[in-house]
């Protein structure tokens, strides 16, 4: 157990760095970010901006690096500035890491026009410079930088934790809904196969998972929010957590902003909206699996017994069906903490998802890669739970 | 038992002309699902209406007009007196002529997706599952790698990267102006479209390589192909002729709702931004500006709502029906 936990660990680590590279490199043939703002300054002529400025921002998000420095300084903080060992310099303070401003040639043609081409480096950066800059820990260890647009400057895990806890609230509660209502749905359709509840049950969580939450999201808000509103009825608000002035309901009065109340209203959407695209998923799992279990010897052999039928259901039945469904849970992890891009645009719900889409909008691509290395460790955190509860809960399953 | 089973065939050989071959009895199963049928019917009418957008169309697709904007379905034209069947946007354009279009480019980005997916996906399983050995180790490595990034954050920052920047992407023309052809744009928005297209591919191909490579698994320990291989059969034949043909069916299912979620991910990313960008008319940007004008004009989101709602449903439908109608341990 312990060599397969360590070869495990030791895979999850050479898969994370390998999407960590996948996605910095996008990230780095991504144009956009910080340096875009300043050329349109140029190009409007509003504000002179010098080579030294356009050095001076690069430096600050690290753009005038090698893309291999600037990785392993993203990746795990290295270098800081010149390494060197026992007095002898590995890499000594005057090895080129980068180029702050470019070099530039005239070229002249024959005919006599002159074109200014960049070429080679007029200042490199060296690794004695690097020592004077903020170094990112790494985001291996935890740090995911500075944002460049959203929050200018701060640090993204400031800007994640602000958004965090709104996702595990939405999918939290929507998951925990999902399977509180999906389980027991799939086991009396699994025990009444092709009764008329089966049926039903069948073709409304069908329905229910056939439809994106896309669409689904958008009809809630039409229905609930703004034509039940035109009718005077009671209505859910949409868009963000809480509101920013108090309204009042028909029915239910005054809601202060920002107030239980309040939030729980705006909660009650996009949760909806989850839970009932996610219910299908559970409840068909645990039908399939109970109705596999259903068929086993041990079964007819408890009812053979004597024993009631009721038990027969709960203590035979359906401890063996859970097995496959405890694993199942693993999967979800990744999703509490990611979120739901769609749902939560669509609701306007300031949570990961949302920070996710606003961050590629604006082209904060360190906030993008963040929320992309996080769920890329997460799943594979889950898939690793998921096999070892697939031992804990079944003991004929060895892991070598 | 065993006397029916060996008497049964030949007396049943003579007696029938000709029993109905697989497909046959696949279609007569399929045709039992009354709601897969009734989808199919809804398709292949939404498919034909957007082939047909060009004749069908009642206005220019691209057609503005400031004193028209916003109205409401079977409202009149003030300048030129003509019916706008269900209403126009924010720009006032006509959203009948728009939903067609769109149906057009939403539809065949879905189509070509998945079929360069199928295409991919079976052809990296066949060799994966045929082959074994460090074929299938590679593959199968590559799979799981990509199966461990998230889908949708990866699809989100590569569509954002590439159709931000579409005008830098140089793609060849004969790639180009078939796309263009096929959804009715013109060329330069064509770009947009074939990234978007190469983006989904990408990454969707991994369930189908899977899939395909478990049936391969199962299908290679048959003794008809160690028959196939006793007649000296090469590895090709082998392949195209015994080894595809019965580790296909199941693909038609994945097919199917590979259609519906390649659909639904260019709806969702549209949607959001990052594809297809206007004016080029998908159901997904349609629904992106119709929903931040749904709090004055609710219709709005209906209207490329319905044509997604109907056609997710009905995708599903269809896989639903075809399931049941090649599992054959099923009895309909």
């Amino acid at each position: 157990m312990t060599t397969y936990l360590v070869r495990r660990l030791f895979q999850m680590l050479i898969v994370t760095v390998l999407s960590a590279m996948l996605g910095y490199s996008l990230l780095y043939l991504a144009p956009g970010g910080p340096l875009l703002f300043l050329q349109q300054m140029q190009n409007t002529g509003q504000n002179r901006v010098t080579e030294e400025d356009i050095a001076r921002i690069k430096a600050r998000y690290e753009l005038d690096l090698y893309l291999p420095v600037r990785f392993t300084r993203w990746l795990i903080g290295f270098p800081r500035g010149p390494v060197q060992i026992f007095g002898v310099y590995l890499l000594p303070p005057d090895t080129v890491v980068g180029c702050a401003i470019p070099g530039q040639v005239r070229l002249r043609y024959p005919d006599g026009t002159v074109e200014i081409v960049e070429e080679g480096c007029a200042r490199p950066v060296t690794l004695a410079d690097l020592e004077e800059r903020r170094t990112s820990r790494g985001i291996l260890f935890g740090d995911f930088g500075l944002s460049q647009q959203i929050a200018r400057d701060r640090p993204v895990s400031d800007l994640l934790m602000s958004r965090l806890p709104y996702t595990l609230w939405l999918m939290g509660v929507s998951t925990l809904l999902a399977i509180l209502i999906g389980v027991p749905v799939g086991i009396y359709s699994a025990v009444r196969q092709y009764s008329r509840f089966d049926y039903a049950m069948t073709t409304i969580t069908f329905i229910g998972s056939s439809l994106p939450t896309l669409f689904m999201g958008v009809m809630a808000i039409l229905i609930f929010s703004v034509l039940a509103k035109d009718a005077g009825l009671p209505y859910l608000p949409s868009g963000g957590a809480q509101a920013v002035r108090d309204y009042t309901i028909p029915w239910i009065g005054r809601v202060e902003a920002g107030s239980l109340l309040d939030r729980f209203l705006r909660f009650i959407m996009p949760v909806s909206v989850l839970t009932f695209f996610n219910i299908a998923g559970w409840s068909r799992f645990v039908r399939a699996s109970m109705l596999e279990v259903l068929r086993q010897d041990y079964v007819r052999t408890a009812r053979a017994k004597g024993v009631r039928e009721q038990l027969v259901i709960t203590k035979h039945a359906l401890r063996n069906a859970l097995i496959p469904f405890v694993t199942l849970l693993a999967g979800v992890l990744p999703t509490l903490v990611a979120g739901a891009a769609i749902t939560e645009s669509v609701f306007n719900w300031p949570g990961m998802g949302r920070l996710l889409v606003d961050s590629l909008g604006r082209s904060d691509y360190t906030v993008a890669m963040a929320i992309l290395f996080i769920s890329t460790v997460l799943v594979l955190i889950g898939y690793l739970i998921s096999d070892i509860l697939y031992t804990i809960v079944d003991p004929r399953i060895r892991l070598s | 038992m065993a006397t029916t089973t060996s008497v049964a065939p030949e007396t049943a050989e003579r007696s029938q002309p000709r029993s109905e071959g697989q497909w046959a009895v696949v279609f007569r199963r399929f045709r039992r699902h009354r709601l897969a049928m009734i989808s199919l019917a809804v398709l292949v009418i939404i498919f034909i209406a957007s082939l047909l957008a060009p004749w069908i169309a009642p206005f220019p697709r691209d057609d503005i007009g400031l004193n028209r904007v916003a109205l409401p379905p079977m409202s009149v034209d003030p300048t030129n007196g003509r019916l706008h069947i269900l209403g126009t946007d924010h720009l006032g354009r006509d959203f009948f002529t728009r939903v067609i279009y769109a149906a057009r480019v939403s539809l065949m980005v879905a189509i070509s997706v998945t079929t360069l997916v199928a295409i991919i996906g079976s052809i990296l399983g066949l060799l994966a599952g045929f082959f074994g050995g460090w074929t299938d180790t590679l593959i199968s490595r590559v799979m799981e790698f990509v199966a461990t990034i998230p889908d949708l954050p990866i699809l989100l920052i590569l569509s954002a990267i590439m159709i931000q920047n579409a005008d830098l992407i140089v793609l060849p023309s004969w790639i180009i102006g078939p796309v263009a052809w096929i959804m009715a744009v013109p060329l330069r928005e064509a770009t947009q479209v074939t990234l978007l297209i190469l983006v989904l591919a990408s990454l969707g191909w991994v369930g189908v390589a899977r899939l395909m490579r478990g049936m391969v698994l199962q299908v290679r320990e048959m003794q008809y192909i160690e028959s196939a291989r006793a007649l000296g059969g090469a590895n090709a034949w082998i392949l195209g002729k015994h080894v595809f043909p019965n580790a296909f069916p199941p693909l038609i299912v994945a097919f199917t709702l590979g259609l519906n979620a390649a659909l639904v991910s260019e709806v969702a990313i549209s949607f959001l931004g990052f594809g297809v960008q206007d004016p080029t008319p998908t159901w997904g940007n349609m629904m992106g500006f119709a929903t931040s004008y749904m709090f004055n004009h609710p219709w709005m989101p209906l209207i490329p709502g319905l044509p997604i709602f109907l056609c997710s449903l009905a995708f599903n439908f269809v896989g639903d029906g075809l399931r049941d109608a090649l599992d054959p341990r099923l009895k309909i």
